[in-house]
């Protein structure tokens, strides 16, 4: 048996903020623009994929994230292999679009308490005031000149996307700069 | 035991918390909230540090970051030294160490001082003209000396152990300034719904109006101070504002984009401060500034106006009011305007002697109506002509002005005194609005620039805008605010102001003196020496423009970049050229408006941090097997694996030899990889490479060339069609982001028709590169069910595999020339993948090898590395690669280029092969090349672009770019080096196993 490896990141405390590897975790970036595709993710996911710019939809444990106008990424607790596999047949099989597994390309780290936004403006040139005030947001944005998606779930609760060779360096980077709060 | 000069009590300080420090290694004792400088004058102490040039004894002058001459090494000698901190601006803590800057043995005695006996024969420029001759000199003595003479203070040897810190922040309004008009805006702005930020530099806010005691200045009935100090009390507790002390700007750029400072720890002991952060760099992103950066005090222009003890007028008031210390006890008051009155009375009124010279004939102002009954003399139309005292002042000599101002008549008036008080009006801070792209107007009357046009959106308000009266201060920042934030009403409308209003002023940038110029020392900027005269002789040796005068003669040029000197240069360049002040210009404010800590301005981004690591799944492994890595973009790519002691050069002959001869194993995760799906990906493939992609079969990879616009090669790598409509590309590895780039903004601009979608899978897969005549052997044993024939699984093919369960995609492709195999499984089975092909290759002692093997390796066969064999101003054509243009195809990406004359010439810089005469000698990577040595100007023909020694071939091989190359084959050429020249023929790029047999073997 081949034996899976992720990054070196283990759960850690500071004050007013959690940090904690979430995986596995599917995560799946879909492609598309027609009528068909909307509507058959809306059908396979039971979710809208949010046309909003930077917004998400969250239902149940699947979650869709905005990333540009034709362009989404889901992940959640609840996307199994066979709701990989009807993706994949419904939407890139019949040229709707496009599936692609993803859950390799991006480690999710999950931060959380009320210092969430004061480590992320340590190295992010974004703009969190509105943010931070609003859920179920997301942002494209730099971290430590790293890209990263944030995701804003819940208050002060925010899943952090980054791609996997970038993960074990940003995470000593949120460690570092956590222990100057 | 010395004087006491702390008589005063002040409510600015924490005399419950006494603080004991070193200077030049003597202990003294000052309070909490002291700044060193005040530290200092309240142990009597003014002398301070020697001038640059002159070695010249320099005291305090100021209080604040304008401050030229009171510039310390803090820190002592250790890892923590500073040198060239202003002691104006340094609070003390407990145990911190200051020493006086360039001086030898000591700044009581300072062998430099010589210097200002030989002053007549170094004046300004004399480094330009002395230094030209004789020429043998320069190494061994000019520039010894100059280096040994060069700089202030002593830099750290060792590495900064401090931290320090970077910070985003974003506001509607930043406020920069924390007097009187920075706390009146802030508090306008956040009332008003504005998330606002106050920063100011000092530890407490209030500028100079907070220590304003004077009846004559009253807000609301208050004197402006109880009023002030309310305000400051209720912003404090104010929702959508944040203050933030210690705190100074030091950069604003192009769309309110500005950089701050924080002090954090620098006025804490080194214990309290250790293991915290020392400084921390905002970066300020606002969209909306408010600049109440306030004015600073101009000094007069006289005869040795640099003793220790002649200070700014407003200083000295500070000093007394705010600090409760005197900076002398016998005061002279030197003025041109009404101001410096207010020093005066302060003086008076606490009992300390005081006497004013003014150079105007009279003034109807209260304040000095005020000085007058409280029996201050004054000195009307009397200017001082000289001063003395070596290490401190002792007397002034003044002499009356002519009706005119330009001369002194009448006899001088000799007066003892221990501290010089100046006041020669006031300059406004507009660094920091120019900084911004500001343009500035200069106002005549009272001779200052002032802001004036800007594109960012910002205001400048208070002093800094030209107010100096707290009736037009407090006036002007309301409905300037008002205007900026568009607001109809606001607090501070109704506010009753009272202050006294400057009538009379007069202005002489250099003042008269019974001595011709050249006698004299009328000293401009006082940290580099330069004085009036030395402008004068810029002017006389034809410099006309502020800027090369400035460099002529340094001045502006030190620690505090002449923020009391350049106004009186360009007051007296203008006199001198007799042109209009306003039309001169100024010099250019460039960031940082104070000097920032090289820690700062790098934060959290040294160590570990420096730069990005980017590793990959199988990271962990290579850092077990020793191996060095070196940096690939981003990445950390194991670079050899060196056994024992090995050597880099014996590692990589033994690591190629084992690839050629049995088995090599590479880490290829590093590669881009972009998944590309839709109906239309193999036109889309057709037009972003040059050759032809339309006939690729299912399952078959292909190489292909990407070029830019211009026709030049961009990128390459190897392309694979997994089904009708998907395929997966490989980019080189530093280019994947920039092709997916490229590739996404052809689709969404020039191709939108196009049915294709773009997703990176870079970090999805890791990548194990099995090569050598065993790879095949290896891959039987990793994958029983798959058949390895080359009828099943030809060269260019690519399968669809289990590993233990787990799926894996195999392509047959090869960059070493050998049979060899491509593994990409998800990237969490990466480094497992990798073990599991290490156990099963052992028996063919399979060898992992880094990334300058494999450069060895296909720069054996003739491959390419975009990057490092192309420049971007190489075409297919010149790499010999006219194979992979497609001549059918109606379009592609630089396709048009191709066929521009230019790019058509035959004598384009063309990729050949290298053989040296003797077998065993290396080029070195970018050696130029040419024919003739002797021909002069020596003719470059191009330069190697991959070198090796390659041990399958027993010789030393190269790739070279080179002028006509296709047509020198077979030439000799040279490579000049610096101690020999290497023969060379042209060759054949291909140095290794031609005709292909290895790979398909």
């Amino acid at each position: 048996m081949l034996n899976i490896n992720y990054p070196k990141i283990e759960k850690k405390e500071f004050p007013n903020l959690q940090l904690n590897l979430v995986e596995p975790i599917i995560k799946l970036n879909l492609r598309g623009k027609s009528r068909e595709f909307f509507t058959k993710i809306g059908k396979i996911l039971s979710i809208m994929l949010p046309t909003e710019a930077n917004s998400s939809a969250t239902i149940k444990n699947i979650s869709a994230l905005w990333l540009s106008p034709d362009e989404w990424m889901v992940y959640g607790r609840d996307i199994d292999k066979n709701l990989k596999l009807s993706l994949d047949s419904e939407i890139s099989k019949l040229n709707l679009g496009s599936v692609t597994d993803v859950s390799d390309q991006w480690v999710l780290i999950n931060l959380k308490g009320k210092n969430v936004f004061e480590v992320l403006s340590k190295g992010s040139p974004f703009d969190f005031n509105k943010f931070k005030n609003t859920n179920n947001v997301v942002v494209q944005t730099l971290l430590n000149h790293i890209d990263v998606i944030l995701h804003h779930n819940d208050t002060n609760n925010v899943n952090l996307f980054v791609r996997k060779s970038f993960s074990e360096h940003l995470w000593l980077w949120i460690n570092d700069s956590s222990s100057f709060l | 035991m010395s004087e006491n000069f702390r008589s005063l009590e002040t409510k600015f300080l924490d005399k419950t918390n006494r603080i004991s420090f070193k200077y030049n290694g003597k202990k003294y004792y000052g309070y909490k909230g002291d700044t060193l400088a005040s530290a200092l004058l309240s142990n009597g102490i003014h002398l301070i540090g020697r001038s640059f040039k002159y070695h010249r004894p320099r005291g305090i002058m100021t209080c604040g970051s304008e401050e030229p001459n009171a510039i310390v090494q803090i820190g002592g000698t250790g890892s923590f030294t500073e040198p060239n901190v202003r002691a104006t601006e340094q609070e003390i803590y407990e145990g911190l160490e200051a020493s006086s800057q360039n001086c030898w043995p000591s700044v009581e005695f300072d062998v430099g001082g010589i210097n200002n006996f030989i002053s007549p024969v170094i004046p300004a420029g004399f480094y330009y003209k002395t230094f030209m001759w004789p020429k043998k000199l320069w190494y061994s003595l000019y520039e010894p000396a100059i280096r040994m003479s060069a700089g202030l203070g002593k830099s750290p040897t060792q590495p900064d152990p401090e931290l320090y810190d970077h910070n985003h922040l974003h506001c509607d309004v930043l406020v920069v300034g924390g007097g009187i008009s920075g706390i009146i805006a802030a508090s306008i702005s956040s009332d008003n719904g504005n998330n606002t930020v106050l920063i100011d530099d000092k530890n407490s806010l209030g500028g100079s109006t907070i220590f304003q005691d004077d009846e004559n200045f009253k807000i609301n009935d208050e004197i402006s101070s109880v009023w002030l100090n309310n305000q400051i009390k209720k912003i404090k507790n104010k929702k959508n504002l944040i203050i933030k002390h210690r705190t100074s700007l030091a950069a604003y750029h192009s769309y309110n984009y500005l950089l701050a400072r924080e002090n954090l720890a620098d006025h804490k002991s080194l214990n309290e401060r250790s293991n915290k952060l020392r400084q921390r760099l905002w970066k300020i992103r606002a969209k909306k500034v408010i600049l109440a950066t306030g004015a600073i005090e101009r000094p007069l222009i006289f005869n040795n106006n640099d003793r220790p003890g002649v200070m700014l007028a407003n200083s000295v008031k500070k000093y007394i009011d705010y600090f409760g210390v005197r900076c002398g006890n016998k005061n002279i008051i030197f003025t041109n305007n009404d101001s410096a009155y207010e020093t005066a009375i302060s003086l008076n009124k606490k009992g300390i002697n005081v006497s004013i010279v003014d150079i105007r004939n009279n003034s109807s102002s209260i304040l000095v109506k005020n000085a007058k009954d409280a029996g201050i003399k004054i000195y009307w139309n009397h200017t001082v002509v000289n001063t003395a005292g070596y290490r401190r002042i002792k007397s002034i000599q003044i002499m009356k002005m002519s009706e005119d101002g330009t001369n002194v008549i009448d006899s001088k008036i000799n007066l003892v005194c221990d501290n010089l008080s100046i006041s020669g009006g006031w300059t406004p801070m507009v660094h920091l609005f120019t900084q911004s792209g500001g343009k500035l107007k200069f106002r005549d009357s009272d001779q200052v620039f002032l802001p004036n046009v800007t594109t960012s959106d910002q205001i400048s308000i208070g002093s800094c805008n030209g107010d100096f009266e707290l009736d037009d201060v407090i006036k002007n920042t309301i409905s300037e605010c008002k205007n900026f934030l568009s607001l109809s009403l606001t607090d501070f409308d109704l506010l009753k102001v009272n202050c006294p209003k400057q009538k009379e002023s007069k202005n002489i940038w250099l003042l008269p003196n019974d001595k011709p110029l050249g006698k004299t020392k009328p000293f401009l900027d006082f940290q580099n020496d330069s004085t009036a005269k030395d402008i004068k002789l810029a002017m006389r040796e034809g410099f006309r423009s502020i800027e090369h005068v400035k460099r002529y003669t340094t001045t502006g040029m030190g620690t505090d970049q002449g923020k009391l000197a350049n106004m009186h240069a360009l007051g007296i360049i203008s006199e001198t050229a007799g042109v209009k002040m306003g039309t001169l210009g100024t010099t250019t404010f460039r960031p940082p408006y104070t000097p920032l800590t090289f820690g700062t301005i790098v934060g959290r981004n040294v160590g570990t941090f420096f730069d990005i690591a980017r590793k990959t799944p199988m990271h962990a492994w290579h850092e077990n097997r020793k191996a060095k890595f070196e940096n690939v973009g981003q990445w950390k790519r194991a670079w050899y694996y060196p056994m024992d002691d090995e050597s880099i050069h014996q590692a990589v002959q033994r690591e190629s030899k084992a690839a050629r001869e049995s088995a090599g194993i590479l880490d290829a995760s590093t590669l881009g990889k972009i998944d590309i799906k839709g109906t239309d990906a193999s036109e889309f493939l057709n037009r972003v490479y040059t050759n032809a992609w339309s006939k690729l079969g299912i399952g078959k990879c292909r190489y292909g060339l990407m070029l830019n616009e211009d026709g030049m090669v961009y990128d390459d790598g190897v392309t694979t069609r997994l089904d009708e409509n998907h395929y997966v590309m490989t980019t080189t590895t530093g280019g994947a982001a920039n092709v997916l780039s490229k590739l996404e903004d052809y689709l969404q601009t020039e191709w939108p028709e196009l049915d294709v979608w773009l997703t990176s899978v870079t970090d999805q897969y890791a990548t194990a590169s099995v090569c050598g005549p065993n790879s095949k052997n290896i891959l039987k044993k990793l994958f029983p069910k798959v058949e390895f024939n080359d009828e099943n699984f030809p060269h260019m093919s690519f399968k669809n595999a289990e590993l233990d369960g787990i799926n894996c995609r195999i392509m047959r492709i090869s960059f070493t020339g050998e049979h060899s195999y491509e593994i990409n499984i998800e990237s969490k089975y990466g480094k497992s993948l990798w073990e599991k092909c290490m156990d099963e290759g052992k028996e063919f002692n399979i060898t992992p090898y880094g990334t300058e093997t494999m450069h060895l390796l296909r720069a054996e066969k003739g491959f390419i590395i975009v990057g490092q064999d192309t420049d971007g101003t190489m075409t297919p054509i010149d790499l010999q690669m006219d194979w992979i243009v497609s001549k059918k195809k109606y379009d592609f990406i630089g396709k048009r280029s191709l066929y521009r004359s230019d790019t058509m010439r035959e004598d384009r810089k063309q990729l050949v092969g290298l053989l040296t005469d003797n077998p065993n000698e290396v080029l070195e990577e970018g050696a130029q090349i040419v024919q003739d040595e002797k021909k002069q100007p020596i003719e470059m023909l191009g330069h190697v672009t991959s070198s090796y020694f390659s041990p399958n071939l027993n010789k030393s091989i190269a790739l070279a770019v080179i002028k006509n190359g296709k047509k020198l084959k077979g030439q000799k050429l040279l490579v000049p080096m610096k101690d020999k020249t290497i023969k060379v023929t042209v060759s054949d790029y291909i140095f290794f196993d031609s005709k292909n047999e290895r790979l398909n073997a």
